[in-house]
């Protein structure tokens, strides 16, 4: 027997059931067909607040801040597949999201200033990111100021970025469920994750 | 007439090295005989944009809060400052939730298809955008740059109008007293903005 997979889905749209949020159900759906247990976090409906800067953590590796966040970022750390959800505002993630990301300065402290936290490269191979967004505007580059602060979130939280879930130019869609293959594409890429967990899991179980 | 300049500081951290390098440019704004108002964004009430989108249909934000004051004061300013320091390759949230409540700003000009600011403003106003970081990198400031250009965008300065000053490799509070160049820079980039606005007839 293998462990279950875990997946931990966090919605950063202000908007309850907009596009991002209805292209997450769409992956995390597939997650689920394919056997995974499931969590949704929607960002809007907790309380917490920004990183202040104060920089405690750089000597204590510890937030300062307890609020909503500080249990999130315990589910993070139990969770296989980790994925993030933001619609595009103003050429970037919601404020809410961002409002996620500076959070994780303690980790990052404690990987890079206090070095108690090391995350080998099998172990981050073994935990899959995935960015899910989506954006009215049908430029090719609405996306490109997004993956940075993504790309640093999965880096400081010990995941592989995996893939991109991503549906642009919904505004001429008429929303999410007018887009030809999105939503389908989703479904599919919770799917494959999954898989992709397994059978690293079964390789390990064959290996001991 | 006397130049307006409307300055944002959004790092939670106050007289850090962002905010230090925006007093150093509005010092010399006064200088210049500009009046200056500095907004510090996390002490002030703004919250998160809803994504309700009845700004529209409505030509204003549903929500009651600081953002009222400031959305008429970034109407009325002829230079308008956007300090932010780089977290995480980005605008930190304070700002972001700045930039986001702008989007009253995006409807009016690109759904509504009203003005922003009255015909004979137009071309006449400078944003710029300060920033730090504690990266040494190149690309650090990179992904920052096209929400601070969808901010400006919206809030009617040209894309020609923007100046950008981006100091990286100052981490620490106090960092940037140290740096050779950013105080200067700081003074330069004020007089160049003033004369600008003098040229074009602000003041």
């Amino acid at each position: 027997m293998t462990d279950p997979v875990t997946v931990l889905g966090i919605s950063g749209s202000p908007r309850r059931h907009g596009n991002t949020e209805t292209l997450l159900d769409a992956v995390l759906e597939g997650t689920r067909e394919a056997g995974a247990d499931v969590e949704k976090i929607v960002l809007r409906s907790l309380a917490y607040t920004p990183c202040r800067g104060c920089n405690v953590c750089h000597k204590t590796g510890v937030c300062i801040i307890e609020d909503d966040l500080t249990e999130i970022f315990d589910k993070i750390a139990a969770a296989d597949v980790l994925i993030i959800a933001s619609p595009i505002y103003s050429m970037g993630i919601t404020a809410e999201t961002k409002g996620l990301i500076d959070r994780a300065q303690y980790l990052w402290a404690r990987k890079f200033i206090l070095k108690t936290l090391y995350f080998t490269t099998e172990q981050t191979r073994r935990h899959k990111g995935i960015f899910v967004s989506t954006a009215g505007l049908g430029w090719g580059n609405v996306f490109d100021a997004a993956f940075p602060a993504i790309t640093a979130f999965f880096n400081t939280t010990g995941f592989e970025y995996w893939d991109n879930v991503i549906a642009n130019d919904l505004d001429r869609y008429g929303g999410i469920a007018g887009h030809p293959t999105a939503l389908a594409a989703g479904r599919e890429k919770g799917r494959e994750v999954v898989a992709l967990i397994r059978k690293m899991q079964a390789r390990e179980g064959t290996e001991t | 007439m006397t130049i307006d300049v409307l300055a944002f500081a959004t790092s939670p951290r106050r007289r850090g090295n962002s905010e230090t390098l925006l007093d150093w440019m509005l010092d010399a704004m006064k200088e210049e005989g500009a009046a200056v108002e500095k907004i510090v964004v996390p002490e002030v009430d703004i919250r998160p944009c809803r994504g309700c989108n009845a700004c529209a249909k409505l030509n204003r934000c549903i929500q009651r809060d600081y953002m009222d004051y400031v959305h008429d004061r970034i109407v009325e300013a002829d230079c308008i400052i956007l300090a932010s320091p780089i977290y995480c390759m980005g605008l930190t949230a304070q700002a972001k939730v700045l930039v986001d409540r702008a989007q009253v700003f995006c409807t009016r000009k690109y759904v509504l298809r009203l003005p922003v600011v009255p015909p004979e403003r137009k071309g006449k106003r400078v944003g710029v955008f300060l920033s730090t970081a504690g990266q040494n990198w190149d690309h650090v400031f990179d992904a920052a740059i096209p929400s601070v250009k969808c901010f400006f965008n919206v809030i009617d300065v040209r894309d020609k109008d923007i100046r950008y000053l981006m100091v990286n490799n100052v981490d620490e509070k106090g960092a940037i007293a140290c740096h050779p160049t950013a105080r200067a820079d700081a003074a330069a980039l004020a007089g160049e903005v003033a004369a600008y606005l003098q040229e074009v007839g602000v003041a």
